[in-house]
């Protein structure tokens, strides 16, 4: 009966949040749909997938690199929700109060674990499989084999996953501190990350635009095949489900399964209990530093102040510098394909909107940050009111900081584009300003934003969890402006490509028109905002009430 | 040194005034205890001087500054503990109160002596350079309290300061009350503790649902030996006078 509360009460803390009964009501329509179209896209893209790599003649190796980074995926997945539900300080500390024994927690806590490892399954590898299936014309033999591979690729992964939390918890315990190497660390695994996807990405479009013939070389299929045949065990789940060396593939994914197992088992045995008290226990996570007393003027202090709140936290470093520090690269990727995209159905003409287009969407996502900036001051929101420093400049401080922020990341994103010639030196410039200003606008909006309606209900280390509205707000803002600004520019390029004369008149359209309308709307979202900005800023802030 | 004049302050949506025409002036060289039921308008008085809460009505001088016409030398007069002892956890305490001494433009010398001096009274010196987020309750009060003093000010103003110390801690911050005031600087401060409060106060004010009820000089003989008796008559409602006059099951009186 415990067991069942205990695990009710993990799903709901988990999934649901706290939501009213409309909401519920939109829940219970949006999700299935969501669900749906997300189950349907996952299969478009393996068909598409599946049907590039068969092309090349390389679809069994295709699944097996699929098996492969589902399962890494899988571990991943696994190893940080068995450390967030399994060992979490602050939820254990309450349900060691309530008269449940330790082995009721555990097994509500397995069995909700479990259950996420069979949706993500599910939801994610079922369509990719089903896909492979259709591409490939395979028989009914095939899908019935199916719930055999969910249910390895479900067990393994988790049982691994086990065995590795607590190991890799103390290892993120002692480098949680190494803030640099941490920002550095996921810089780099976010960038790989993307560039991988990108690439992929890039080979699929390629494909789409002509399906008649392999995008890959001969010297890539051989390294495909070679890769393939050395991805062990994964490939044993492909082996599994089209029947091809069975006589191994079952006898090892049996084997492992029981061996995680018993793994788990005796790392359960031995070792739950002392880690679960020691996390409660210690406060592992804080660290000393030596300094000395070193005066600093003011702005510099509250821009140190600043910048070390966010660096010193993985979740607002994560949000900012990392994506800030990847943004060249995916600005890059995204902007070539997608050039590559326009071009080809619609014009060259449309190549420099694209860039501004894919620009502006990536400023907006590194500028959402500042919709934050008094909200993430949580408890210590009474410091800037009784501090003997002006709003303005202590809001200033903050604005400077995203600036500087801003500043680096579209100045190094133009610099590649200039670099990789996707656009010319002065036409790159022109971008730089016109992105700049229109981060500038967008920066000071969002934090209008939040001063208007901050969200002081933090969780954890006191860091906003959830993004508030204002973030949301900032989002949509951004998105809007960029679709005009890129829209104008095209639309605009392309009548000036074609001599277009105004009816009635005989004005033509020209490229530099082009310029100056984009420029314009540049300056006004840059002007407004700073009005609005400003518009009794000093006022609308004393009336925050924390 | 601190004037409070016909002070007047109601939260947005509600339909009472929590601070209600209150009038305070407290002289330089004083502890001045504030005192009052839950609710009462101590927090909200103390927040509306510190610059905190906006007000309605009213005047608030610190040193002969306005609050809301000069706030910036009004605040650098002043040193604020607050009530939750919220500190940036992510910083160290050096860290914390060197951000504070900067933003009060403490000079280089004074803010080493101050800090050496503070860090040794408070027995901070071990756990002064680690993050303060692993700091016990009390020793983030203490850090919010040197941080409060680094720049030596005036006014020192502390939201309910002994809550959750203990008897060690509670003494340091009386020690620490009393050599500010005897530097002729003043010290106002809320509290809940009436032994405490009769102890170490030069005055006290006593608050009852937003208005001032009475200050008392507890330098005037018997004031300070009645204090627990007048504030019960002061802020007593119906039910407590019943809770009072009732026994506990262990047959102890409540009320003497």
């Amino acid at each position: 009966m415990n067991i069942r509360t205990l695990l009710r009460l993990e799903l709901k803390n988990r999934i649901s949040g706290n939501s009213s009964s409309k909401n519920s009501w939109l829940k219970y329509i949006g999700y299935p749909i969501l669900l749906a179209a997300a189950v349907y896209g996952i299969y478009y893209v393996g068909c598409m997938f599946f049907e590039m790599f068969d092309k090349a003649g390389i679809a069994y190796e295709a699944l097996v690199i699929l098996y492969t980074v589902f399962f890494l995926f899988m571990c991943f997945i696994g190893t940080s929700s068995t450390i967030k539900v399994l060992y979490y300080k602050g939820d254990n500390e309450i349900l060691m109060r309530y008269p449940v024994s330790g082995t009721e927690v555990f097994i509500s806590k397995t069995l909700f674990l479990i259950i996420t490892q069979f949706a993500i399954t599910a939801v994610v590898l079922v369509p990719f499989l089903v896909s492979y299936g259709k591409t490939m014309a395979l028989d009914m033999e095939f899908y019935k084999l199916i719930p055999v591979s969910v249910l390895f690729m479900m067990f393994i992964p988790f049982f691994i996953s086990n065995m590795l939390a607590i190991p890799i918890m103390h290892l993120t315990n002692r480098i949680r501190n190494k803030f640099g190497l941490i920002i550095i660390g996921l810089a780099i695994c976010v960038t790989l990350m993307f560039a991988a996807y990108m690439l992929l990405f890039d080979k699929m479009v390629t494909f789409m635009n002509d399906t008649e013939f392999s995008v890959f070389s001969d010297g890539f299929v051989a390294v495909i095949v070679k890769v393939a045949e050395y991805l062990i065990p994964t490939k044993y789940f492909a082996d599994v489900l089209i029947g091809h060396q069975l006589y191994i593939a079952y006898p090892v994914l049996i084997g492992l399964t029981g061996f995680g197992l018993i793994g788990t088992i005796l790392v359960i045995a031995k070792l739950y209990a002392k880690t679960l008290l020691n996390n409660i226990e210690v406060e592992g996570s804080a660290f000393k530093r030596k300094t000395k007393n070193r005066p600093r003027p003011i702005f510099m202090t509250l821009l140190h102040k600043e910048f070390l709140q966010v660096f010193r936290s993985v979740n607002y470093s994560f949000q900012y510098f990392v994506l800030a520090c990847a943004m060249p690269v995916m600005v890059y990727f995204c902007n070539n394909i997608t050039l590559q995209l326009g071009k080809d159905q619609i014009g060259e003409q449309i190549a420099l909107g694209m860039t501004l287009l894919v620009m502006l969407i990536f400023a907006t996502v590194i500028t959402s940050f500042s919709a934050t900036s008094v909200s993430r001051e949580g408890d210590n929101f009474y410091h800037t009111k009784v501090a003997p420093v002006s709003i303005v400049k202590q809001l200033f401080v903050k604005f400077f900081m995203y600036f500087i922020v801003s500043v680096l990341a579209n100045g190094i994103c133009v610099g590649v584009l200039i670099f990789t010639k996707q656009v010319e030196a002065m036409v790159g410039l022109w971008i730089f300003v016109i992105v700049e200003s229109i981060s500038i606008g967008l920066t000071l909006s969002s934090m209008r934003m939040d001063i208007k309606r901050p969200y002081f209900n933090l969780s954890g280390e006191g860091e906003v969890v959830n993004n508030n509205a204002s973030t949301t707000l900032s989002v949509a803002l951004g998105f809007f402006v960029a679709i005009v600004e890129g829209v104008l520019c095209m639309f605009l390029s392309y009548l000036a490509a074609d001599g277009f004369v105004v009816p009635g008149t005989e004005f033509v359209l020209t490229q530099n028109l082009m310029y100056i309308v984009c420029t314009a709307f540049a300056g006004i979202v840059l002007i407004g905002s700073i009005f609005n900005y400003c518009f009794k800023l000093t006022k609308t802030y004393n009336k925050i009430a924390k | 040194m601190l004037e409070i004049s016909h002070l007047y302050k109601k939260y947005m949506n509600s339909e009472r005034f929590s601070v209600e025409d209150l009038n305070l002036s407290l002289k330089p060289g004083e502890i001045f205890g504030f005192l009052g039921q839950n609710g009462a308008g101590k927090s909200t008085t103390i927040k509306c001087l510190t610059g905190i809460y906006p007000f309605n009505s009213g005047s608030i001088t610190i040193c002969g500054h306005d609050i809301q016409k000069d706030p910036i030398n009004a605040k650098l007069n002043m040193g604020y503990v607050p009530d939750n002892h919220s500190v940036y956890e992510k910083l160290t305490g050096r860290e914390y109160v060197n951000y504070t001494a900067d933003l009060y433009k403490v000079s280089k010398r004074d803010r080493n002596e101050r800090f050496e001096k503070y860090v040794n009274q408070f027995k901070l010196n071990k756990a002064v350079d680690n993050q303060i987020k692993s700091y016990s309750h009390g020793m983030k009060q203490k850090i919010c309290i040197i941080a409060a003093l680094i720049h030596n000010p005036k006014l020192w103003v502390l939201d309910e300061p002994m809550m959750g110390l203990d008897h060690q801690s509670m003494v340091e911050i009386l020690k620490r009350m009393d050599d500010h005031c005897a530097d002729g600087n003043t010290v106002f401060f809320s509290s809940h503790n009436l032994d405490l409060v009769s102890k170490i106060c030069d005055r006290v004010a006593i608050i009852k649902d937003g208005r001032l009820q009475t200050v008392i000089d507890l330098h005037i003989k018997g004031n300070k030996e009645t204090l627990e008796t007048t504030f019960c008559k002061i802020t007593a409602t119906e039910q407590d006078l019943i809770n009072q006059e009732s026994t506990l099951s262990r047959n102890i009186i409540l009320h003497d």
